[in-house]
């Protein structure tokens, strides 16, 4: 099961692991069952990982990305040798800890300082060591004042600062970390995801899983994509997040858009078997016209898009069209595209400012404008109209973006709103520019 | 087996740490504390004293002596095993995340009750000395190898039975029944002298009878135990130890799977 490392400057090679477990129908733990169960397999082998191999050089931090039940858990959980490969090699050198479980062997009744202790030997610390670090673990958790209190007395979030402590406060030549930085404040995680850098930074090999993208895009120098109990992909975290994200908001958006047609379906079903109050039927009534409108007013309209207000005036149509004036949804960074928006006013009274907005699918707002802060105009006392936003030159990087439009009053009140309208998909961009957005630039060498 | 040791030895402080925090945690909370380590017994002897010596008088003299010798040992034995049992599934939560050596946890729960049994020997010794009996400096010596004889034997069933009930958890129960009918197999409540031959080597397959016959020696007759009795505790003890400790290595492996 353990092999010998081949390469010196790796810190970890798994060569072709497979994992299968043991899937009961209804799981025998009990005498009975298993008696009569005997000689009977009466489980499926579910394969979780389908034969990965990858190295992780001494120094290195990676990252295992992919959706729940992919297998990076389980993967990391081989690591920490908990759970050994059915078939293939897994080879490491160096001393290993891992933050998986937080607060371990914890005992309600004992003081911070006790409970440092237990804690620490679980991860197969010396006292000794304890000894010696012991203020620096008190002084990371900040809880000087409360170390000699019974752990029971403490708030969820100082009993994790304190397990927090303790486990990042290792001496460890590799450090496997399992989705376990989302502790305590916002101040406490910063410090926690600073002395995870300090600790690469000093040379330990870290392997991290986690669902938080943008801390693996900081900490991370290689990411590899798991999906399916095969690496589907690996390479600089940069560029393998992003490919992921996509991924995942390609499906999401497939998903909605199956579970939007089943809610409507459903709820058709449920007015026509007419169990329901009036007043219950109104409200589904509702609903499905409010979906079914965003669909009526732009053939473009994403699977996600929700749509509230007033009502005083409403839009009627919206389409995203290229530079030839063809719909169109997808685009290269450069192009120029433009959005045209049909409305009607139902009280023509009404001062009509139009605003628009987009953000990208991890739901970073990237860019936004309203008309009557760049035009200092609102319409008024038209019964119909078109407005028409042209964006002359597309500086958003690849990715997927959402489309909001809104209709307000110069009060700011929300007559028409929109969200999630449109799904534009930028899908070329220079490739040598990253983040958000690209930026007119010149390097000179002087 | 030898780099399993190593490692084990490498988790001292683990065991350590397990034992304060059972035994700190245990009494942490109620009133009288570690005290209870001395009362349970206590009222243990008093009560199985109040049968056997005023309901159905035994004819053995200073009986409560006599009870007191092997029922504390006993107890010792049966809270070891029974509780001991349960010491991985209990502790799931650390053996399904982490990595240690997994005898860790059988070892520290044996040896907190060890260490229990060590504290209720305060009243093992006060009956002798008060009760008349006395110690003779001849035969005391020979207390410790007893004890560390039956410290080996439990941590051999302790490590059998915990691993096996992590794959059948009825296992906890069935050695609580086991416990039940054991008690009456050894001879705490009552001599071996009177018995049939027969029903003396039946007894003796027992090992917890050359046990509990060396405690009543060292403690009760003041003498050393009978080289028999030697011979079969710490050939049991040994052999019980590998049996547990190799059933314990096969299984040990997909603990985290089954749990």
């Amino acid at each position: 099961m353990n092999a010998n490392i081949s390469n010196p400057e790796n810190a970890i090679e798994v060569r072709n692991v497979h994992k299968f477990f043991k899937v009961y129908e209804d799981k025998g733990t009990m005498l009975r069952e298993r008696i009569v169960n005997i000689g009977r397999n009466k489980y499926e082998k579910r394969e979780v990982l389908k034969g990965i191999s990858f190295d992780v050089k001494k120094g290195e931090a990676v990252a295992l990305i992919g959706r729940n039940g992919c297998g990076k858990s389980t993967t990391l959980k081989m690591l920490t040798k908990i759970l050994r490969p059915n078939e293939g090699t897994i080879a490491e050198q160096g001393r290993i800890s891992s933050l998986i479980e937080l607060g371990a062997g914890f005992h309600p009744d004992l003081t911070g300082r006790e409970n440092i202790y237990i804690n620490a030997s679980i991860f197969g610390i010396k006292n000794k060591e304890v000894d010696r670090r012991l203020d620096d673990i008190i002084a990371f958790s900040e809880l000087e004042q409360y170390i000699d209190n019974p752990v029971r007395t403490y708030s969820s979030g100082m009993y994790m600062r304190l397990a927090f402590a303790v486990a990042i406060n290792v001496d460890a030549d590799i450090l496997l970390v399992d989705e376990i930085l989302a502790v305590g404040d916002q101040a406490f995680q910063t410090k926690c995801f600073n002395k995870l850098r300090d600790l690469k930074a000093n040379g330990m090999t870290i392997v991290l899983v986690s669902h938080s993208i943008g801390q693996v895009k900081q900490i991370c120098d290689r990411v590899i994509w798991i999906e399916d109990g095969l690496i589907r992909d690996e390479g600089p975290a940069r560029k393998i997040c992003d490919d992921y994200l996509n991924d995942m908001e390609l499906k999401r958006l497939e998903r909605v858009e199956v579970e939007a047609k089943m809610r409507d379906q459903k709820e058709k079903e449920s007015l026509e078997n007419g169990e329901l109050s009036q007043e219950e039927k109104n409200i589904i009534q509702e609903k499905l016209n409010n979906s079914m409108k965003c669909q009526k007013i732009c053939s473009q309209c994403g699977p996600d898009a929700r749509r509230s207000g007033t009502g005083e005036a409403e839009f009627t149509d919206v389409i995203m069209v290229n530079e030839k004036g063809e719909p169109c949804t997808r685009f290269a960074t450069g192009d120029k595209l433009s959005i045209r928006i049909k409305f009607k006013a139902n009280d023509t009274s009404k001062n009509l400012n139009f605003t628009f907005g987009i953000t990208r699918s991890d739901w970073v707002y990237c860019y936004g404008n309203e008309m009557q802060e760049c035009t200092g105009h609102t319409i008024s006392g038209k019964e119909a109209g078109e407005v028409v936003l042209t964006i002359n030159k597309l500086n958003l990087l690849k990715g997927a973006y959402f489309l909001d439009f809104w209709i307000q009053d110069e009060a700011g009140v929300e007559i028409d709103c929109i969200h999630n309208l449109i799904v534009m998909h930028v899908e070329e961009d220079t490739g040598k520019d990253h983040g958000i957005m690209g930026m007119d630039h010149d390097w000179e060498i002087q | 087996m030898i780099s399993r040791l190593k490692e084990i030895i490498e988790y001292k402080d683990m065991i350590y740490s397990m034992v304060k925090r059972e035994l700190r945690g245990r009494y942490q909370k109620s009133a009288l504390g570690m005290l209870w380590a001395l009362l349970f017994p206590l009222f243990q002897i008093a009560i199985y004293t109040f049968v056997f010596g005023v309901i159905f008088p035994s004819s053995i003299e200073n009986y409560y002596i006599y009870l007191t010798a092997g029922i504390v040992p006993w107890t010792f034995f049966s809270e070891a095993v029974g509780q001991g049992a349960g010491c991985i599934v209990n502790n799931s939560n650390l053996a399904t995340k982490i990595y240690f050596p997994r005898e860790v946890l059988p070892i520290s729960a044996v040896l907190a009750k060890f260490i229990n049994m060590l504290l209720a020997f305060v009243i093992v010794f006060l009956f002798i000395v008060i009760g008349g009996v006395g110690i003779n400096p001849a035969a005391i010596w020979f207390l410790p190898i007893v004890m560390i004889a039956e410290f080996i034997l439990c941590l051999g069933f302790t490590l059998l039975f915990s691993a096996i009930t992590v794959y059948i958890r009825d296992m906890e129960y069935i050695v609580g029944i086991l416990m039940m009918a054991w008690i009456w197999g050894t001879p705490i409540m009552y001599s071996m002298d009177n018995l049939q031959p027969i029903v003396k080597v039946i007894l003796l397959c027992n090992p917890m009878t050359s046990i509990v016959q060396s405690y009543h020696a060292v403690l009760y007759y003041k003498q050393l135990p009978d080289t028999l009795y030697t011979a079969i505790t710490w050939g049991s003890a040994i052999i019980i130890l590998v049996i547990g400790e190799l059933v314990f290595a096969h299984l040990e492996g997909d603990f985290a799977e089954e749990m």
